[in-house]
């Protein structure tokens, strides 16, 4: 989808600009694809999962390689793209879910607190092959780009709605 | 003094090693050391080398944890009669290290213990393995301590500086029960500098534990992140905490881009049109307003400008890039200014997203 050229990496690109690059760029795109007058509730679903894999594709792009949960995600995105095309089906989630499985297993930091860092480990990407350490701090960069990806949607949307 | 008695006896030793054996052991340190632990006021205990060693090691008994520190100590009573004959240091250098490894300076308090321990243990240390320890010790017991000048510790590690220093912090902190009551109880051994005090040395223990405080380290930034953990104390409530936020925002991102799709049909995001004819001009000048950043951020408190929106939206559906850029120009540079000065950290967006509108499309 993002068949972007190498961008111009200004010292002061921040990782919000880039988002709201890739993403308007994005919606441009489903917008020039898709009629955009149907009202199919099936058509609406349709734009809606588009929008929101660009969406969450557009931070991973933005963040590039620099996070594991950017890498874990853009390989989803990568190995769903050719699942698509039929060669194969949710790889990555069977791996996935053995991954964590032998984690759990192995387990031993804090004895009391494995519940949560599940549960974080299957909210943050890639986080099923993370150690505890590095798990929080993934954490804290995805939450810093859900924040910005957050406020760039709501603003997009809340600048639609104004110039209807 | 009650030491004076010590002290007499010591000195006639100390005159013994200056000729011969000390020099093996780099004396001048020793004895230059060992002078002003003798000139030193003493305190209450230990008179002589002798009750000093007792009294470290009795305590470290009690104290230590690591089986090694029990050789030590074993290991060192024989020492104490070197000691007390003639300065002859031990020729063992597995004991020299052990003995350099337990820190001696028994507690802050107990200067005597520590000045006249630690001359012995730090030379001794010149070679030793330990030398961290002895770095530690330094850095952790009273500033009055003559070694914290001795070249040799200085010349250690610095993260073990760092971390000591974190250890001093810590033992400030007072963060375990047993710290406490070491502190404040006896005030002498420590069982091992480098981790705090009257926790385990293995270097599991240590290992682990840095890796708690890096652990801790990164929660409290977690905290700071999610809006309202600060208050929260304990890890479980704290991780839950962050794991509905990330969940929250997680469906907000869904929410708003099924917004969006529904909102998109009647906005034509139409940015060909807009940029194609600019790429050639503005591809690296800032000075150009990005055309669709103030599309974009109705953020804008100046109410005037909304109508501007509409009419340049007008044109945009109609897909006719109508709008002279110099008049879109005039509207949006303080615009752009305003709009994205609502993060601080895009405030530079302005004028590159224009030109990454341009290379991606």
């Amino acid at each position: 989808m993002m068949n972007t050229p190498q961008q111009v990496k200004n010292p002061s690109t921040s990782l919000k600009s880039r988002f709201i690059t890739r993403f308007l760029g994005a919606l441009t795109k489903i917008n020039a694809e898709d009629p955009i007058s149907s009202p199919s509730p099936t058509r609406i679903f349709q734009r809606y999962r588009r929008i929101k894999v660009a969406s969450n594709k557009s931070m991973a792009y933005s963040v590039r390689s620099r996070r594991i949960w950017s890498r874990a995600m853009l390989s989803r995105f990568r190995s769903r793209r050719s699942a698509f095309s039929g060669r194969r089906s949710s790889v990555k989630t069977t791996n996935c879910t053995t991954i964590n499985v032998t984690i759990n297993e192995n387990k031993t930091a804090k004895g009391g607190l494995d519940m949560q860092t599940d549960e974080l480990r299957e909210l943050v990407p890639g986080g099923e092959a993370m150690d505890v350490c590095n798990l929080l701090d993934e954490t804290a960069h995805y939450i810093k780009c859900l924040t910005t990806q957050v406020q760039v949607m709501r603003k997009i949307v809340d600048f639609c709605h104004l110039s209807k | 003094m009650e030491s004076n008695a010590g002290t007499t006896e010591t000195r006639s030793n100390v005159t013994v090693p200056d000729g011969g054996e000390v020099a093996a052991f780099e004396s001048l340190q020793f004895t230059d050391e060992i002078h002003r632990l003798i000139s030193a006021p003493a305190t209450d205990n230990a008179s002589s080398f002798t009750a000093l060693l007792e009294l470290p090691a009795t305590q470290v008994v009690e104290l230590l944890h690591s089986p090694e520190s029990v050789k030590l100590i074993v290991a060192s009573a024989p020492n104490v009669e070197d000691f007390k004959g003639s300065f002859h240091f031990p020729s063992n250098t597995g004991l020299i290290q052990k003995d350099a490894r337990f820190s001696v300076f028994s507690g802050e308090g107990n200067n005597k213990n520590e000045k006249s321990n630690s001359p012995e243990m730090t030379s001794k240390n010149s070679s030793a393995n330990l030398e961290k320890a002895v770095k530690s010790e330094p850095a952790e017991t009273a500033s009055s301590l003559p070694l914290v000048s001795d070249p040799t510790v200085e010349n250690r590690n610095i993260k073990r500086k760092d971390r000591e220093k974190k250890v001093k912090g810590s033992t400030k902190k007072s963060k375990t029960a047993t710290n406490e009551r070491l502190e404040d109880a006896e005030k002498l051994p420590y069982v091992h500098v480098r981790a705090r005090r009257g926790q385990a040395t293995d270097s599991h223990s240590l290992a682990e534990r840095a890796r708690r405080e890096k652990i801790n380290a990164r929660m409290k930034l977690l905290q700071e992140l999610v809006p309202g953990c600060n208050k929260i104390s304990g890890t479980a409530l704290v991780l839950d905490e962050i794991i509905n936020h990330v969940q929250s925002l997680q469906r907000q991102v869904e929410f708003l881009s099924m917004r969006l799709a529904t909102v998109n049909p009647r906005i034509d995001f139409n940015l060909d049109s807009l940029f194609t004819p600019e790429s050639g001009s503005t591809m690296d000048g800032g000075n150009f307003p990005s055309l669709v950043t103030p599309l974009m951020w109705p953020d804008v408190q100046v109410n005037g400008y909304r109508q501007q929106f509409q009419h340049q939206w007008h044109f945009d559906t109609l897909k006719q890039p109508i709008w002279g850029r110099e008049e879109v120009c005039n509207n949006y540079v303080t615009l752009e200014n305003s709009l994205l000065s609502y993060d601080s950290s895009a405030n530079s967006a302005a004028t590159l997203h224009a030109n990454q509108l341009k290379m991606e499309l």
